[in-house]
């Protein structure tokens, strides 16, 4: 999955903004939008908020997880949990970066609360790597993964289930190796015939 | 490469890995490699038919490895062929996919008789597909390859322009190195005449 | 533009639409599905589907409903200037519905040329309510075999010996069912075997896994997961 694809399902997600504008509902075929009043905070999906707020036709209210306090707790708890702590949102990456660079103005502290993300990124990232390094040495083919958003899942993708396809490969080969080599006299059609022309 | 350490399948190796080398959109058809390809295929098959024929009435297993060993040369030979064919069938697609149904004149002398063919025959296959999806509504699927980011993007002035008038009526100042953004229909034609850039 | 024009409902008239799980949406015929509804069964198929290392079920019938009402909508929209508010914003959603669309039905047509007669020898196992591909798809999976199989012929197969010739079996190419995928439970579903000791997991509403493909393959026919 592309990273701009990432980014496209994250818009879906649902922002506060307060318009300078009036105008009816709109109904959209993923659900109605609306009314808008000026001076009124009403919730649109992210890709038409950040529209919105680039046309300055509107401010953005930031989540309401885009506080340092809150997300002082949160890089906290990350770092004392052997486990991925449940993110104030599922894109919440996508949200910030949207938000951050089209509208720095609305969110208060903004430089702070973006390296302070950028921290609990790359935490959660490292937690993420120790782990998979664990799974694999465990020879595992089955892990849960509760709590990782989208975009920390894609980071590890296609690395990971790649690799956990080789191991699992690996170990059917040797397997039918054994049972092959025990079976004498087997014949040369067999040999050449599983994996023609796969990439 | 000296002669004593040629192998059965070099040639046929040879075609896959220069193409994979190559960075040309699709490099020539490589007749004379194919062809050689198949003679030796035609070599290692007759050889072992005679042998083979040997050791049915001889009943001599002493070449039985050595007759293995030949087929499965034949086999990496055709392996090797196909794959070449199969990689250039695969650019050749991609054709369609960024050109659309006519190849550009200067790719098509690069491909064989077959593969302009094949080319053509994919080409109206794959219209006829998306014409026919959603009970004849049709999709083009060669559009919107990419996420939409926005019907708007943000453009800097490159050099001053002047005044440009939207279709709403608003006129906007065309400064050099401000920034705008604005509807990508209107704006699309300044973009590619140089006059503004698309910030990305 | 009247509020009517867009809150078209769409009534689902075809009977043979997969059902769900949760079956007490799925009562009888013509019951009603909305533009929304239809437009997240749609993500998440795509989602899925660019997921699965195998081919997914098609989704025709959904995706009919939602050219539908792309075309309604253009329509109403067709009065509005370009640069009204409403038409801007219709418009967003237009392509971001179209591109969701168009990467679904790409995604799959990929599948179809890197599998195709893998596919189509699957098909013809399958009876009419399980094929997995649509009958445009299936048409086009053909096409695209004999053509290439016709180039292979005419370049390399037809000068080869007899003997190597028809050995098209060898060149069929499988998806790996057993790769990876991350999977999140949309209910809470018992028992799943996660493993090739028969090991099983309780798979809670709302978890993710990380899991071969194919022990969970039937659980996303089901709507009981789905793939991210």
């Amino acid at each position: 999955m592309d990273p701009c694809v990432i980014e496209f399902i994250g818009e879906k997600s649902i922002i506060g903004v307060i318009p300078n504008f009036s105008f009816d509902p709109l109904h959209l075929i993923s659900g109605s939008v609306g009314p808008f009043r000026a001076g009124m905070p009403v919730h649109v999906p992210l890709w038409l908020g950040i529209h919105l707020r680039k046309q300055q036709k509107c401010r953005i209210v930031p989540p309401e997880w885009m506080d340092m306090d809150l997300l002082e707790e949160i890089k906290e708890e990350e770092k004392r949990s052997k486990f991925f702590t449940k993110m104030p949102s599922e894109h919440y990456m996508v949200e910030a970066q949207l938000i951050m660079s089209t509208a720095p103005d609305d969110v208060p502290r903004c430089e702070e609360i973006r390296t302070i993300i950028k921290d609990i990124f790359d935490i959660r990232e490292s937690k993420l790597r120790t782990s998979i390094d664990a799974f694999i040495r465990g020879e595992g083919t089955y892990a849960k993964l509760d709590n990782l958003t989208l975009l920390e899942m894609h980071s590890v993708r296609p690395i990971l289930p790649h690799s956990l396809d080789h191991i699992a490969r690996y170990q059917r080969t040797a397997v039918a190796t054994q049972r092959d080599t025990s079976m004498l006299g087997l014949n040369s059609s067999t040999m050449n015939s599983s994996s023609f022309l796969t990439q | 490469m000296s002669k004593s350490n040629k192998m059965f399948a070099d040639k046929a190796f040879e075609l896959v890995k220069e193409l994979q080398r190559s960075s040309q959109t699709i490099p020539p058809f490589d007749d004379d490699g194919v062809r050689q390809v198949l003679e030796e295929i035609k070599a290692i098959f007759e050889e072992n038919c005679a042998q083979a024929a040997n050791y049915s009435t001889s009943g001599d297993r002493t070449l039985w490895p050595l007759l293995n060993f030949r087929h499965a040369a034949l086999q990496r030979n055709k392996r090797c062929l196909l794959s070449y064919l199969h990689q250039r069938l695969q650019r050749i697609k991609a054709l369609r996919w960024e050109f659309g149904s006519i190849i550009p004149a200067d790719i098509k002398t690069n491909l064989c008789e077959p593969e302009v063919t094949f080319f053509n025959k994919y080409s109206k296959s794959l219209a006829s597909y998306m014409r026919s999806i959603g009970d004849g509504q049709g999709i083009d699927l060669t559009g919107d390859l990419r996420p939409p980011k926005s019907l708007y993007i943000e453009v800097r002035c490159v050099e001053d322009f002047g005044k440009f008038e939207l279709e709403d009526g608003e006129v906007i100042y065309l400064k050099k190195n401000s920034q705008h953004y604005l509807p990508r229909s209107q704006v699309e034609t300044l973009v590619r005449q140089g006059i503004l850039q698309h910030i990305v | 533009m009247s509020e009517e024009d867009y809150t078209t409902k769409i009534t689902r008239e075809d009977a043979c639409l997969n059902r769900t799980a949760d079956d007490d949406e799925d009562d009888d015929e013509g019951e009603e599905i909305t533009a929304q509804k239809v437009l997240e069964f749609l993500e998440t198929a795509w989602t899925n589907e660019m997921c699965a290392p195998d081919i997914l079920q098609h989704q025709s019938d959904m995706l009919e409903l939602m050219m539908g009402q792309l075309a309604h909508m253009e329509e109403n929209m067709k009065d509005l200037d370009k640069n009204d508010f409403r038409f801007v914003v219709h418009q967003m959603e237009l392509e971001r519905i179209r591109y969701v669309m168009a990467s679904y039905l790409r995604c799959r047509l990929q599948k179809i040329e890197t599998y195709t007669k893998h596919l189509l020898n699957e098909e013809s196992t399958r009876s009419a309510e399980e094929k997995r591909l649509s009958p445009e798809e299936t048409k086009f999976a053909q096409e695209y075999y004999e053509n290439m199989e016709e180039c292979f012929q005419q370049i390399a197969l037809q000068y080869m010996p007899n003997t190597q010739r028809s050995e098209a079996d060898q060149r069929i190419v499988r998806p790996n069912l057993m790769s990876h995928v991350f999977v999140k439970a949309n209910v809470s579903v018992p028992a799943v075997v996660v493993g090739v000791d028969d090991e099983e997991v309780d798979l809670a509403a709302g978890s993710q896994h990380i899991i071969p493909y194919q022990l969970i393959a039937d659980l996303i026919q089901k709507h009981q997961v789905q793939l991210i």
